[in-house]
């Protein structure tokens, strides 16, 4: 049993870290604090029971976004913040090459991608960087799968107008 | 044709849809170019953010950081829950912040309660609230998230009179013993003068709410409960009954007919019982007076032909207000032989979380269900569900002469795991209908403690699922166990609409009596949509009450309309109904102010030759598998017998139901007391096969001891 754990966090460390890194990166906007949120979600794998694969993903997004959302508070105490606004408010001291990565300047598409509303953008990246259903996302996010549809929706359409427009 | 909804468009391209709704969008596309062109590119969209959102800044743990993830982290002491609300200022205008800390040992005791979706509250509305959670050590509550369960959040009604405490001093307070944390709570405060709230056992769905002085709170919580450890006795707060406004009196000349629904449950008398017991006057919107009068056997005579059922109608003078009459009307069904009932497909579905794990919960369901296997013959299939985290088949069908099987699978039973279910009622009704008695008996038996919570979360859309199952012949029994958690207004309307009944198994006699000497009734039905309805002859009878019954009313036109769903009766169950009578001549209606504008003259003394009959009882009914329901009509003479020259039954019932009137607190007998409802049911006893009897004049004696109102005469002994 034990052992069948050992070997299943090393799969899931292997398979999810680095997208749990950018997505945490993209919730706090500083490499360290995306680091120690994704380290302590692993750790948390070992009190946790083993899995089902399906819901692997929603719970360590899951875990590792209230996480995130836990480090931004700190930051800034005494402040009350929704999720949403947590998650738009970039913590402080970032690096160069953070704000760079942060803007993806490369493409215009991601450009205007990192300039939607910070919910929009969020459910848009679980859709397609983790390739999550609505109902996954729904998971991860509290929101009810109506309003996870609704968000990428509008979301997409933005993004169609304004990648049409050049 | 309407344009396609942009939304689906959308969830259409990217793969999100349904077969069905995939087919109906594919259809409209067929005739809409520009849709067809929108799903192009929003697919192109989509490629084209996955390609380059594959290119993202790649960003992995150190090294360092990976190594010790891989690491098995060396164990932690057990922990205990502790809140301690605190009072804030500073953020936006006045602020009320809650901090909850964690630390200490909880763990061992309620691991399995602790579950799914403790996650963080602070939603700042107006006026503001901060609430943030503090760790006191590394571990955080999230683990217990099980993404299955999350979605079902539910924001429910709020039930009536949740209470909050607010005490002094504001600093920590540890909560209860052993805690259940599986909430998200949304406190919304308003008020300068609050310091610290201590929250009483909420449960799922429930929303508290305080107001007057200028101040109120409301605290919401989410799919969860904050409860003190399973086994102890709750503040009652923590169960929700519907609310219940008694039977007004009618005028019979406004309204010569009056409708109802039978009702066989009795769950509302065994959780009175339990109140009681504890030194509690139960809260009034738990009695339901019917369920009250329907708990005892009563002797009535069975049928004789081939109806299902016999009519016995009674009168006599009103115990609580002699110049009314009180007529009581009872239905006792067929009593069927053993080898001549139809063969049993059942379906157990048990509740095995964490918050069952006390004596009077699974291990109480084992013996339920042992002493019912052995009511069972060869003919008939038993089969087992659980929930609890998961749903699961810890029995397939069995022939119920596999004894040592059955009672095999029911000792292996185990609490544990979280309460949060996965697809528990559809795995019970799918077996239900893969062994499914075309001739027989298929009913899914649920036992819970009133988590209800197995897969289905819209309330309403689990009674549809429900009710669907019940057309098609799946019967459901519902059997509440333990206390403290008992959501009875829910599971009451779930057997309600699964054409089932309600029991609520508070002891093991209770187990016996639900499910051994009274297997049959609880079972087979012998009758479904059975309606009453009453006409009463307005030359001797000026208007009327119907005692309890408040849920089970129907409008007068449903009487004969078919589709409208009502109550079951099983083999060889009683039912009984009281109306009170106010007759022609006594004082005017309680409660009414005469018609003004209705020139009635005083009512002429009955005309020597009219109808002598005071009242007509309509029945309907459908045999349990017939679409067309059946009439039987009983035409009542009344008299005004003195009620100490009434039948026992007569007295007994007469005197549950004036019981149930005071726990109620109903005006007509403000006063009375205890003491009166003991005289008139303690010479009632006759035999007493069960000691149900006995039991209840126990009862009234606690009750009698705890009313309020001073009683002026002693309580008779037994």
């Amino acid at each position: 049993m034990k052992r069948d754990k050992t070997k299943w966090i090393q799969e899931v460390v292997a398979r999810y870290e680095r997208p749990l890194c950018q997505y945490a990166f993209r919730l706090t906007g500083n490499y360290e604090s995306a680091r120690d949120a994704v380290q302590d979600v692993f750790l948390k794998l070992w009190r946790a029971k083993v899995l089902e694969d399906e819901r692997t993903a929603p719970w360590l997004f899951r875990v590792c976004r209230n996480r995130c959302i836990d480090m931004l508070r700190k930051d800034k105490p005494m402040q009350t913040l929704t999720d949403a606004q947590a998650a738009a408010v970039p913590a402080p001291g970032r690096s160069p090459a953070e704000e760079t990565s942060l803007h993806e300047s490369a493409s215009l598409l991601l450009r205007k991608l990192a300039e939607l509303p910070a919910n929009q953008a969020e459910v848009i990246r679980l859709k397609f960087q983790q390739q999550m259903s609505y109902r996954e996302i729904a998971a991860v996010t509290s929101l009810s799968e109506t309003n996870v549809g609704y968000l990428i929706h509008v979301g997409i359409q933005t993004l169609r107008r304004q990648t049409a427009q050049s | 044709m309407k344009p396609i909804d942009e939304i689906q468009l959308t969830a259409y391209a990217l793969g999100e849809l349904s077969a069905a709704e995939r087919a109906e969008i594919e259809d409209r596309l067929q005739s809409d170019p520009a849709a067809r062109a929108a799903v192009e590119e929003i697919r192109a969209l989509a490629a084209q953010l996955e390609t380059e959102l594959k290119n993202a800044p790649d960003i992995s743990l150190t090294d360092d950081q990976r190594r010790r993830v891989l690491q098995p982290p060396a164990p932690t002491d057990g922990r205990l829950v502790r809140f301690s609300w605190r009072r804030a200022t500073g953020f936006a205008a006045v602020a009320a912040a809650v901090t909850l800390v964690f630390g200490g040992v909880l763990w061992q005791a309620s691991r399995n309660l602790l579950q799914n979706r403790f996650a963080k509250l602070c939603e700042t509305s107006e006026p503001a609230i901060s609430c943030e959670i503090v760790q006191t050590d590394s571990q955080t509550l999230d683990e217990l998230l099980v993404p299955a369960e999350l979605p079902d959040l539910v924001d429910a009604v709020a039930p009536p009179d949740l209470d909050l405490e607010m005490t002094a001093p504001p600093e920590i307070q540890d909560f209860c013993p052993a805690p259940v944390m599986d909430s998200v709570t949304e406190l919304n405060l308003a008020s300068d003068a609050i310091s610290p709230i201590v929250m009483k056992g909420l449960a799922p769905g429930q929303m508290a709410n305080r107001s007057g002085a200028g101040r109120t709170a409301s605290l919401r919580c989410y799919g969860g409960s904050w409860a003190p450890h399973p086994c102890a006795v709750p503040p009652e707060n923590a169960e929700s009954y519907a609310p219940i406004q008694g039977n007004a009196f009618k005028q019979v000349a406004n309204e010569p007919l009056s409708t109802f629904s039978i009702d066989v449950d009795t769950a509302s008398y065994a959780n009175i019982r339990r109140f009681l017991r504890a030194g509690q006057m139960p809260p009034p919107d738990a009695v339901r007076i019917e369920e009250m009068v329907n708990y005892f056997p009563y002797d009535y005579a069975p049928p004789q032909d081939d109806v299902p059922f016999a009519v016995h109608v009674e009168s006599a003078a009103c115990p609580w207000n002699p110049a009314h009459a009180l007529v009581k009307i009872g239905l006792k069904g067929k009593e069927l032989a053993a080898d001549a009932r139809p063969p049993c497909n059942l379906v157990f579905l048990l509740d095995v979380s964490g918050s069952m794990d006390c004596d009077n919960k699974l291990p109480l369901v084992k013996k339920a269900i042992q002493l019912l296997a052995r009511q069972l013959t060869a003919r008939d299939r038993v089969s087992i569900a659980v929930y609890a985290g998961a749903a699961g088949l810890v029995l397939p069908a069995t022939p119920a002469s596999e004894l040592a099987t059955i009672e095999a699978a029911i000792e292996h039973l185990q609490a544990g795991g979280s309460t949060a279910g996965g697809e528990g009622i559809r795995l019970a009704y799918d077996e239900a209908r893969k062994t499914f008695l075309p001739d027989g008996n298929n009913r899914v038996v649920l036992c819970t403690d009133g988590d209800f919570n197995v897969g289905i979360t819209d309330s309403e859309e689990l009674a549809g699922f429900i009710a669907e199952r019940a057309q098609q012949g799946i019967f459901l029994t519902v059997l509440g166990f333990g206390m403290g958690n008992l959501k009875d207004d829910r599971l009451e309307t779930l057997a309600d609409k699964g054409n089932g009944n309600y029991a609520y198994v508070d002891s093991f006699s209770e187990a016996r009596k639900t499910l051994a000497e009274q297997a049959a009734g609880t079972l087979f039905a012998i009758a479904k949509d059975v309606k009453l309805q009453i006409e009463f002859n307005p030359a001797h009878v000026s208007a009327y009450r119907l005692i309890g019954y408040e849920n089970r009313l129907l409008a007068k036109e449903d009487f004969n309309d078919d589709r409208k769903d009502a109550g079951e009766l099983g083999a060889g169950h009683v039912v009984t109904a009281f109306y009170e009578l106010v007759p022609v001549g006594a004082e005017s209606t309680p409660g009414v102010d005469p018609l003004k504008y209705q020139s009635r003259e005083e009512p002429p003394a009955p005309p020597a030759n009219a109808n002598p009959e005071w009242l007509t009882v309509k029945l309907r009914y459908k045999l349990p598998k017939a679409n067309q329901s059946a009439k039987i009509e009983v035409p009542f003479v009344g008299g005004a017998a003195a009620f100490e020259n009434a039948s026992a039954d007569f007295r007994f019932a007469a005197g549950v139901a004036a019981a149930g009137l005071m726990l109620r607190g109903d005006p007509s007998v403000l006063d009375l007391d205890y003491a009166d409802a003991i005289a008139w049911t303690s010479g009632a006893v006759g035999a007493d096969p069960g000691g149900y009897r006995r039991e209840f004049l126990d009862l009234l004696r606690n009750a009698a001891a705890l009313a309020p109102r001073p009683t002026d005469a002693p309580v008779p002994a037994p």
